[in-house]
């Protein structure tokens, strides 16, 4: 099979970004030993706690020091290390190709997910993808090379195209991915919040560590035109004429109260959310990311 | 409105170009791929009521301007003070009042109300109508509808000149009336042209709401009442009621009853002036005018003593309304007041000849004659100014019926009295009924004191009709105008409607004391006699005084002076001559009265009728109809700056950015 183009993969970044690790906000459980702590207690040099013995424990797991100085039996727990899944939810509508050729949001979207599926796999890490679209593309997470391999030349395949099934997909991923995962999205967002909060509220209830990247382009937000246009819609192709000096001021507003309800969700549902905008370099916004997490894990 | 340039309007549909330029755009705008559609149409929902009204007003802006632009081109006609819209009529009719009082002028320009009307009405037909209704004209002295090849020609036209006679508006718009159900006259507008002078309009006339009846029930009508209602100020009226040639023992005089009114709210003294031009020899004098009225009686101004008749006039200096200061008069031997009573009953014959028979008036000759009614064929009929006619009413195909109606167009008197066997012959719309009496006498309970033969004296005291007691009353049947009325509104005493200027006139009982207490009582029926015999001799004798009205038979007369159209020379106020005779035309005194109708009033008579009423003055220049492109210029700007400010970009708000 030929290779894919690769090219949102950029090896200068991926070098300067290996440094950093890919860390999940909470325990994981995965299946083989790793990086990343796990809800069962193990065999890692990392303590956990005392329990007193009861019936049954593995006598191995005396703690004979503490017996010693209070004559009860206790056993030393230790943190398991285990993989991570990580989960990387793409956006494919339409509307992830707003923006001029080679610098769409859907660009911007495989590159983070490219260089996060990067890191993770070179850190021993489970990767999988699952595009949100009309045609969706599943790959379960898995560890190997060859299944990076696999993971990249599917996201560099997938053509954003048709309306959003954003919200679908979600709670189908919620159902799907079984096992804690990091799940990470890739969108604009252009949906309900309501109904958005309730899908993210699905994937935390199967207790994944949710992370969002919302694409946004600048224009959107201001949406500074000047003179009257015929909008086309690029999820279904309606066509709205407005006039922006009519309707700028509402458009604004109405811009504002989404972003209200999304601080709102981001509050409620406590997801790590990252607001990016299409102007930003890619490669810091990764590093704020994976910084932040680094910090996290040095907190617990 | 009109046009001059109708051809234009075809273009209006060029109106909607700037509805199919924003159409055309609509399609031709940018494209905008665009993500974020949910905010635009959370905005777009969120403005979608002020902006689609701002959108159409906008378009409505810029049709507005085109079209304006469009009714530029075509020279829209139509007037400031007029309002004719509605398009161009089948036909209209010109009712044109020309009446004495229509003669007030602007003292600075010398046009007169009548000239201003005619000017400014011609200049609107012309402009808005043109050729294209049927133009016809009825003034008040012939009240003949005339028609028009074109609206210029009511500016040339004699019948559109000027005359000293009076209107009689309800008859003109009966002309009208018959005009437009005699010709079908499809849609047509009716132009009254007055000074709305009460006298002319007579509102109280029974007449109006007949005719606002018949009006109503016409399709299509429209009244459009051009009235020059202003006053006169200070305005001084002069007007002999009576000439009498005196000559005593070395000289001759010319006896004048003058009065002179004005029209003024204050009463301050005022030394007037007063010319008199007897044969053309010319004297002036000075009055002094203290009230609102001067009365001078008997006043008198020599002339030779070979003149014995002849003709002259008294001149007011020069005011606003011309045609009251002059009034012409003449004089000649004065004729003996002949009367003729025709009965068989020397009862009643006595009381009525030794009241026709005595003297009113010292200074003329009165003679009455009693013949029995088989000699009625005896009757002086070119030297009797009255008849008393008591005997049966003749057949309609009589010969003495054709003398009696000759004898009343040539402007006599006859008075009618009731036989003891009345027939049923009618004359002039009358005859009688059935004697009825009752041992308690009945009076009289109402009578016209204003005009008529029961008309109050000249100083206002009424006469004494009230007293009078009636024992015996023959019916009086038929249409006619009651003069005097008895309880239960019987009538006492009809004037005839009849045309002409004579006058004839039934009472309705007998001045014998076994009917009436008319002879015993004297005062009512010596007044009544004599005014009946009075109105009669204004046409009797050499020197006749009249007033100006439509009267074909003075169109062979000769005008002293100044020469006009014969058809005309009875309307102007001058002196008339022909073989040994001698007629003064004067305006009718009613003419003076200033009182005019107001807009309620007016608005009252033709309530329930399409009208409008323009006011306008003779000062006022501006034409009814004009060009008024630049009305609609101003509405383009009007539009065009209200489009502008509606396309103005909104105020750009310095604003942090929405994240």
């Amino acid at each position: 099979m030929a290779t894919a183009d690769r090219s949102f993969l950029d090896p200068a970044v991926l070098s300067r970004l290996m440094a950093l690790p890919l860390n999940a906000r909470q325990a994981m459980l995965g299946n083989v030993s790793g990086h990343h702590r796990s809800p069962v207690r193990g065999s890692s040099l990392e303590f956990a706690q005392y329990r007193k013995y009861v019936p049954g424990d593995d006598t191995r797991r005396l703690d004979w020091r503490t017996w010693g100085r209070s004559d009860r039996f206790y056993i030393k727990e230790f943190e398991a290390d285990t993989n991570l899944r990580l989960c990387l939810l793409i956006d494919t509508s339409g509307s992830m190709n707003f923006g001029p050729a080679g610098a769409t949001r859907f660009d911007y979207a495989r590159k983070l997910a490219g260089t996060l599926a990067y890191i993770a796999a070179q850190q021993g890490d489970a990767v999988g993808l699952h595009s949100l679209a009309e045609k969706p593309v599943e790959i379960p997470a898995k560890r190997g090379a060859s299944h990076l391999g696999l993971v990249l030349d599917q996201m560099a395949a997938i053509q954003p195209v048709g309306d959003t099934t954003l919200l679908t997909a979600l709670h189908d991923a919620a159902e799907k991915i079984r096992q804690r995962a990091l799940v990470v999205i890739f969108s604009d967002l252009f949906v309900p919040p309501a109904e958005l909060k309730s899908a993210i509220q699905h994937l935390r209830f199967r207790k994944h560590d949710v992370t969002v990247f919302h694409l946004l382009d600048q224009k959107e937000l201001d949406f500074d035109f000047d003179r009257p246009a015929r909008f086309i819609d690029m999820e279904g192709g309606e066509a709205v004429l407005a006039d922006p000096s009519l309707i700028a001021r509402n458009y604004r507003e109405a811009v504002k109260q989404y972003m209200t309800e999304i601080d709102d969700l981001i509050r409620t549902t406590a997801i790590d959310y990252h607001r990016v905008k299409l102007h930003e370099k890619y490669d810091d916004v990764l590093v704020k990311f994976l910084l932040a997490r680094i910090q996290k894990k040095g907190g617990r | 409105m009109t046009f001059l340039v109708p051809a234009l309007l075809l273009a209006l549909p060029l109106a909607a170009l700037p509805v199919v330029i924003h159409l055309i755009h609509l399609y031709r705008r940018r494209q905008v791929k665009w993500a974020a559609m949910m905010f635009l149409r959370m905005a777009q929902r969120m403005n979608k009521g002020l902006s689609r009204l701002r959108q159409i007003l906008i378009l409505a802006f810029r049709v507005l301007a085109v079209a304006a632009i469009l009714f530029v081109i075509t020279r829209p006609m139509a007037g400031g003070l007029l309002g004719l819209t509605g398009g161009v009529p089948d036909t209209v009719i010109v009712l044109l009042d020309r009446s004495a009082s229509m003669e007030q002028q602007n003292l600075a320009t010398g046009t007169s109300k009548r000239a201003a009307g005619i000017a400014k009405l011609s200049q609107a037909l012309r402009d808005t109508v043109g050729t294209r209704s049927k133009l016809v004209l009825i003034e008040n002295a012939h009240l003949q509808p005339q028609l028009l090849e074109k609206p210029e020609s009511l500016v040339d036209l004699p019948l559109t000149g000027p005359t000293d006679t009076t209107a009689d508006i309800p008859a003109l718009l009966q002309g009208a009336l018959d005009y437009i159900t005699t010709n079908q006259t499809g849609r047509t507008d009716v132009w009254v042209l007055s000074d709305l002078r009460q006298s002319d309009w007579d509102a109280a006339s029974g007449r109006w709401q007949a005719l606002r009846g018949a009006f109503t029930s016409l399709k299509g009508l429209r009244f459009h009442l051009l009235t020059y209602a202003q006053p006169v100020s200070q305005n001084l009226a002069v007007s002999v009621e009576r000439t009498v040639r005196r000559e005593t023992a070395g000289k001759a005089e010319l006896l004048l009853d003058l009065r002179i009114t004005r029209d003024a709210a204050t009463a301050t003294p005022t030394e007037l002036p007063l010319r008199f031009v007897i044969n053309d020899v010319s004297t002036t004098m000075k009055v002094e005018m203290k009230d609102s009225q001067l009365v001078l009686q008997g006043h008198a101004i020599p002339i030779d003593k070979t003149t014995k008749r002849g003709s002259g006039r008294v001149e007011l200096p020069a005011d606003a309304s011309p045609s009251d200061n002059v009034f012409h008069f003449v004089f000649d031997e004065p004729a003996v007041l002949r009367s003729v009573i025709l009965t068989d009953d020397e009862t009643e014959a006595g009381p009525l000849q030794a009241a026709l028979e005595a003297a009113a008036d010292p200074t003329r000759k009165y003679a009455a004659t009693v013949l029995p009614v088989s000699r009625a064929a005896e009757i002086a009929w070119d030297d009797t100014a009255l008849i008393v006619w008591h005997a049966a009413l003749p057949k309609a195909d009589d010969l003495i019926t054709q003398q009696l109606t000759n004898h009343l167009n040539s402007g006599r008197s006859i008075l009618f009295l009731p036989t003891e066997t009345p027939n049923n012959e009618t004359f002039g719309g009358l005859h009688w009924g059935a004697w009825s009496g009752d041992s308690k006498p009945a009076s009289v309970e109402w009578w016209r004191n204003d005009t008529g033969l029961l008309a109050n004296t000249r100083s206002g005291t009424s006469l004494p009709v009230g007293e009078l007691e009636v024992t015996r009353r023959c019916e009086i049947l038929g249409e006619g105008t009651p003069l005097a009325r008895l309880a239960e509104n019987k009538p006492l005493l009809m004037r005839a409607d009849i045309p002409g200027d004579g006058n004839a006139w039934f009472l309705g009982t007998l001045p014998g004391s076994g009917s009436s207490s008319l002879a015993r009582d004297g005062v009512v029926m010596f007044a009544m006699l004599h005014r009946a015999l009075n109105e009669g001799a204004s046409t009797l004798g050499k020197a006749q005084q009249r007033e100006a009205a439509a009267t074909e038979s003075l169109n062979e007369w000769k005008r002293v002076g100044e020469t006009m159209l014969s058809s005309e020379q009875s309307l102007r106020a001058g002196v008339l001559t022909k073989d040994d005779k001698l007629i003064a035309l004067n305006r009718l005194l009613r003419e003076d009265r200033p009182e005019t109708l107001g807009k309620t009033a007016l608005a009252e008579l033709f309530a329930g009728l399409d009208h409008h009423i323009i006011e306008d003055q003779v000062e006022n220049e501006t034409s009814l109809a004009s060009e008024i492109w630049r009305t609609f210029l101003f509405l383009m700007a009007l539009a065009l700056l209200g489009e502008a400010l509606l396309c103005m970009p909104p105020k750009r708000e310095v604003r942090p950015s929405a994240v």
